[in-house]
């Protein structure tokens, strides 16, 4: 197997939650070496998002904090004191590549600005990743996944049709921004070696996720477009929608009564088949616009054929036939999903404070890289003394002092907030 | 050309980019390349589902179109540094341009394949629109109100993921090649891309956590959307943020424990639900906004495209660029990210560069067929 594409690449990791994490993981997975740094007093409260009753070490042993930290290193630092920032700035000496997603202020108030950071290294990358971006007139607001899709057009997209918009279930901008990130970091890494030179890059969560509606920008400009909520139905295919199957039974006997199935006619050439499957070939003669006109009662008729059978079993029925259906698979469903687990999507790597749980491989296959999960997520500042002692050279003694002192640590300081 | 803070050339100058597909994944993939600098190819082939003229315009703008046979298509394969595509699995080696042949042929090539659900698997020769991809990718299943059937977002979602992990994939395997010598091909599942980010949920569920379904927008009082003005507005706090808020509504009566209390809270959901709704709808938006900013709490409009093309914030920071259509001026959004530089380039009519792109990348093999 090849080398991985991001070897030999350092990443001085200083964010929180989700976007910066998504994006730090997929470096971590592509070989590169990621120092995950978090003060002992303010540290990532993604660590305890998930409430673990009973958890000796909760901020170290949550699904969430194991998805997006797997293969990355812990060193806790506080960059608030002195001493704290000194060695950060050692640190980034040795690093390609700094990233932050703290709110549009705090890196300025730490003292580690862009300029700061720049003069330490000018070769270094800097990647920060602020809701509405670290400059500009709207650096002020602040907010995560949701607001930012509210704020970048996606959520106005959405909605039954009653005029009420909605948001997707997860806090979207987030993953999309990570992803952004990602490209970026590579882009600066190869400009970086034909021309030597470093990057700022201000990355706004919000141009990353309102990039992915470019055309409703093309309609909202040359038409003067507002949306139009169209529920699950679309305005080029027809029937499309969202219909409702029989309750399955899972292994454990129990029920799970919310099935659910989508079905997609792109043509004619697709209805055709399906009106053969729902047996009422006196329809098949319909066009699109016969289609649309008459959506309602299209939907009975296929709703009224999906009742009667199983999601899984009415998708591979329609899909046989070349008709676009899928199951609505739910975070259960998508765990005993025959095709994602013939991918081999879903893994385990042994964890020191954790179950034995399916985690989601890396979503790029490679025929060289051979990316995969490697190692678990690092317990709270395991990698203390690899770093500051192997990379800094700091000695047993300086590094028993930092600790004296509340600037390393192997637990949080306040393990109660968050 | 070149602005947003980047001098010198764009970080994909002088990089080859074959694009073959149809669909919106290998467009947007496409697309980043081609604002970052890559000469980028679009090898126009029959679709089922063509690019409606908007994700036209955005999309492949910026880009040189070509019309060709197999032949010829294998030979710009082969004259390129990334090749992106998003053809059903084995449609390529039908055409000659087998991934693994083209790389035996030329190891540092680079090929990024983003389909519905992989390479290989079961489900890999389904057919799919995004809506499919959607439900199949796990985020369906969480959106939506309890009281309808799920609910797909709006836009092409599950298909931009796809193109967004593409273009991520591209320029990173150029980057190793360009390290390491050797190219890659990388096989992304659109169902994959969207599964992976279900935020808490596959994850908890494979920990124990009950299975958890759409719960509509007002998922919690502080994590939820209200009416206000003619829009509608939000606020997603974390436990931290809630001090901030309650004083921002300036509601004597939430500072008692029944409302600061995370579990307690709970216990008074409706209670604050209606605190909420009446503060939304006594403020506008932009006051929602302002207040907001002076004091860090997370408040969001949902602002709709036209809106996001009068925000002063979007303007400031250059971040939409003007394209000339035969349809009028429209203004799509640029660079996803300032730092590196972006290009806009002029949309093209398709076909119209195919004997210059010949020329230019095959040369004499172009001349000995007479062109």
């Amino acid at each position: 197997m090849g080398r991985l594409p991001l070897e030999g690449v350092r990443v001085a990791d200083l964010t929180h939650f989700w976007a910066g994490p998504a994006a730090t993981a997929r470096l971590a997975e592509l070989g590169a070496e990621v120092w995950k740094i978090e003060s002992p007093s303010a540290w990532d409260n993604g660590r305890t998002l998930i409430h673990q009753p009973g958890a000796p070490t909760p901020w170290e042993s949550s699904y969430w904090f194991e998805a997006w930290h797997h293969d990355k290193k812990s060193v806790s630092l506080d960059l608030a004191q002195p001493r704290g920032r000194e060695l950060f700035l050692d640190l980034v000496q040795h690093c390609d590549v700094v990233i932050e997603n703290f709110r549009a202020d705090v890196l300025d108030k730490l003292g580690i600005g862009w300029d700061v950071l720049r003069a330490v290294k000018p070769s270094l990358i800097v990647v920060s990743m602020a809701a509405f971006g670290k400059e500009g007139p709207d650096a002020a607001l602040v907010g995560f996944g949701p607001v930012v899709e509210l704020m970048s057009g996606l959520v106005s997209m959405t909605g039954y049709g009653d005029g009420e918009p909605y948001r997707a279930g997860v806090a979207y901008g987030d993953p999309v921004a990570g992803m952004a990130a990602v490209t970026a970091i590579s882009l600066a890494l190869l400009r970086r070696h034909r021309t030597g030179e470093g990057a700022i890059i201000d990355l706004a969560q919000r141009e990353t996720t309102a990039a992915m509606a470019g055309e409703a920008f093309v309609a909202a400009s040359l038409e003067g477009a507002e949306p139009v909520h169209h529920g699950n139905r679309s305005p080029r295919f027809a029937p499309q929608g969202c219909y409702r199957a029989r309750p399955s039974r899972t292994e454990l006997g129990t029920t799970r009564d919310e099935q659910w199935l989508v079905v997609s006619c792109r043509d004619d050439a697709d209805w055709q088949a399906l009106a053969a499957v729902l047996e009422r070939l006196d329809l098949a003669d319909l066009d699109v616009d016969a289609r649309r006109a008459r959506h309602d009662e299209l939907d009975g008729l296929i709703g009224a054929w999906v009742a009667a059978r199983s999601a899984q079993g009415a998708m591979e029925a329609l899909q046989a036939v070349g008709v676009p259906a899928g199951r609505v698979l739910d975070s259960g469903a998508v765990l005993d999903d025959p095709h994602l687990l013939g991918r081999g999507f879903w893994v385990h790597v042994p964890h020191p404070r954790m179950r034995r749980h399916k985690q989601f491989a890396p979503t790029w296959r490679m025929a060289e890289a051979d990316l995969q999960l490697r190692r678990h997520a690092p317990l709270f500042g395991e990698h203390n003394a690899e770093v500051l002692g192997g990379v800094l050279g700091l000695s047993e003694d300086e590094l028993a002092e930092l600790t004296e002192a509340g600037i390393i640590a192997d637990a949080p300081i306040n393990p109660g907030v968050g | 050309m070149n602005s947003h803070g980047a001098d010198g050339p764009l970080p994909l100058e002088g990089v080859r980019v074959l694009e073959v597909g149809g669909g919106i994944a290998a467009a947007f993939a496409g697309h980043e390349l081609a604002g970052f600098g890559a000469e980028v190819v679009r090898a126009e082939l029959p679709v089922r589902v063509p690019l409606t003229r908007h994700e036209e315009v955005y999309l492949v703008a910026g880009k040189r179109r070509v019309e060709v046979d197999a032949a010829q298509l294998r030979a710009l394969a082969l004259e390129a540094d990334i090749v992106v595509e998003d053809r059903r699995p084995g449609e390529l080696a039908a055409l000659g341009l087998a991934p693994a042949d083209l790389r035996t042929a030329k190891p540092e090539l680079v090929v990024v394949s983003m389909t519905p659900f992989g390479q290989d698997g079961p489900y890999a020769q389904f057919e799919t629109t995004n809506i499919v991809s959607f439900a199949m990718g796990g985020i369906m299943s969480v959106t939506g109100s309890p009281y309808h059937p799920p609910l797909v977002t709006g836009g092409s979602q599950a298909q931009y993921l796809g193109g967004l992990n593409g273009a991520a994939a591209a320029v990173t395997a150029y980057l190793g090649r360009v390290l390491g010598g050797e190219g890659d091909w990388v096989d992304i599942s659109l169902q994959e891309c969207a599964v992976a980010n279900m935020e808490l949920y596959a994850s908890g569920t494979a920990y124990g956590d009950q299975v958890q379904l759409r719960m509509g927008n007002q998922v919690r009082p502080v994590w939820s959307i209200y009416p206000c003005g003619d829009r509608w507005a939000g606020v997603f706090c974390l436990q931290r943020q809630i001090p901030a808020l309650f004083e921002v509504v300036g509601d004597p009566e939430l500072d008692d424990p029944r409302f600061i209390d995370p579990l307690r809270r709970l216990e008074h959901a409706e209670e604050l639900t209606a605190k909420l709704y009446v503060f939304f709808a006594e403020h506008e938006p932009a006051e929602i906004l302002e207040l907001g900013a002076r004091h860090h709490v997370p408040f969001g409009v949902a602002l709709t495209p036209r809106d996001l093309l009068e925000v002063d914030g979007l303007a400031a920071r250059d971040y939409f660029e003007d394209l000339a259509t035969p349809e009028g001026p429209a203004r799509v959004p640029g660079r996803p990210f300032p730092g590196l530089g972006w290009h806009q380039g002029d949309l093209h009519e398709a076909g119209a560069d195919t004997d210059a792109v010949l020329a230019d990348w095959l040369g004499a093999a172009a001349e000995r067929r007479g062109r």
